[in-house]
């Protein structure tokens, strides 16, 4: 998987999208007091509404908590919302709707940002359910530490060793081989991760709440943390590789 | 970022830097890791008679890192186990001056002092739990 792209694998958060029907944490209009049922713009006044603060970012998209997410639809609704917010339609506004929509478009783009990286999404995700997740302690992956460490030892010998020289060529050869052995072992955390995301979205989709879903969901919450992040430290130890012997 | 002299200092001339075996006689080994930023730090105590008698540390990460670990070492040579307990992330941030974004250095040090403290604990105490 690839953090810049999305996937197209996408199935599970097809809703009637109607932006009018979005859950938004607030309920009276700022401007007319009327009742806002969740809108972006007030029913009645047609005041743009401000982004509450305790909106997460699946809500402010109008999408369900769901990791896999189809970009493109994604995409669809970021313009469709830039366009709605943007300053430069406030800009004969009242000094309020001017905050509001500098407020929202800056809101809208960190979103963006976030949901459209499946990575990001995920700690993201992991983030909101932290309630849980805070609970389950991973202990350190110690033999991937000390993995790491010892590479750290060759890279620096690489780095002070004559590179010409024949010690230094066979470093190289060998900083070369773990390279690719990282690289594919966080392709494989990756292909983990997929699955995890799907597992966590179809039992999103089930939507039951006995016991056994709720052990379920704890079990898919700390894998996904455990993959997401030894994939961290994987892939700074391969950032560093690839700076180093290019 | 600039970096504070001090940091400097520690990065380009880390003290205690490297390993005791682990399951050497009086060695406590402490190993953790941040999975925000990927940094790992590596942290070893060598205890004689209650005393901390010499420490080690190997770290991967940025030069915060880096400096909070050495200057840790520093510290934690010739403390008691009950002094090394009191070392703070927040006595690191003030001697080595590190900006908020850094903080978490500090933390990780804090985290693998009490981590490596806490394995020697264990070691200690184990043989003699099972003798009885």
């Amino acid at each position: 998987m690839n953090d810049n792209k999305g996937n197209g694998m996408d199935h599970h958060h097809t809703h009637s999208s109607n932006p009018r029907e979005l859950q938004m944490a607030r309920s009276m209009c700022w401007h007319c007091q009327s009742e806002v049922s969740g809108e972006y713009f007030c029913d009645r006044c047609v005041k743009v509404q401000p982004v509450s603060k305790e909106t997460d970012y699946f809500t402010c998209f109008g999408f369900p908590r769901r990791l896999t997410i189809d970009p493109s639809k994604l995409e669809a609704k970021f313009y469709e919302l830039s366009r709605a917010f943007h300053p430069d339609f406030y800009q004969n506004k009242s000094e309020t709707e001017q905050t509001i929509s500098l407020g929202n478009s800056a809101t809208l783009n960190s979103a963006y940002r976030t949901l459209r990286d499946p990575i990001q999404r995920a700690e993201y995700l992991l983030d909101l359910e932290a309630g849980a997740v805070k609970e389950i302690r991973n202990s350190p992956p110690a033999d991937l530490f000390e993995e790491i460490l010892e590479l750290q030892d060759t890279l620096n010998e690489y780095r002070a060793a004559d590179r010409t020289s024949e010690i230094g060529q066979q470093l190289r050869a060998k900083l070369q081989a773990e390279q690719l052995t990282l690289e594919q072992r966080k392709q494989d955390m990756e292909t983990g991760l997929q699955q995890l995301f799907t597992d966590w979205d179809a039992l999103q989709d089930r939507g039951d709440a006995t016991s056994q879903s709720r052990t379920e969901r704890d079990r898919l919450l700390k894998q996904m943390r455990e993959i997401l992040s030894n994939r961290t430290y994987v892939k700074s130890i391969v950032n560093d590789l690839v700076a180093t012997i290019g | 970022m600039a970096y504070s002299d001090k940091v400097v200092d520690h990065f380009n001339n880390p003290r205690n830097m490297g390993s005791f075996k682990k399951d050497e006689e009086g060695v406590g080994t402490g190993m953790v890791g941040a999975p925000e930023c990927g940094d790992v730090m590596k942290l070893q105590i060598k205890v004689q008679n209650d005393m901390i008698v010499d420490a080690k540390f190997k770290t991967f990460g940025c030069g915060s890192a880096i400096a909070s670990s050495s200057l840790a070492t520093e510290w934690l040579k010739g403390k008691t186990i009950e002094e090394a307990q009191k070392i703070k992330n927040t006595d690191i941030v003030q001697e080595l001056n590190l900006p908020p974004v850094k903080i978490h250095c500090s933390v990780l040090a804090e985290d693998a002092i009490k981590a490596a403290l806490a394995d020697y604990q264990k070691k200690a105490d184990g043989p003699a739990t099972d003798a009885k």
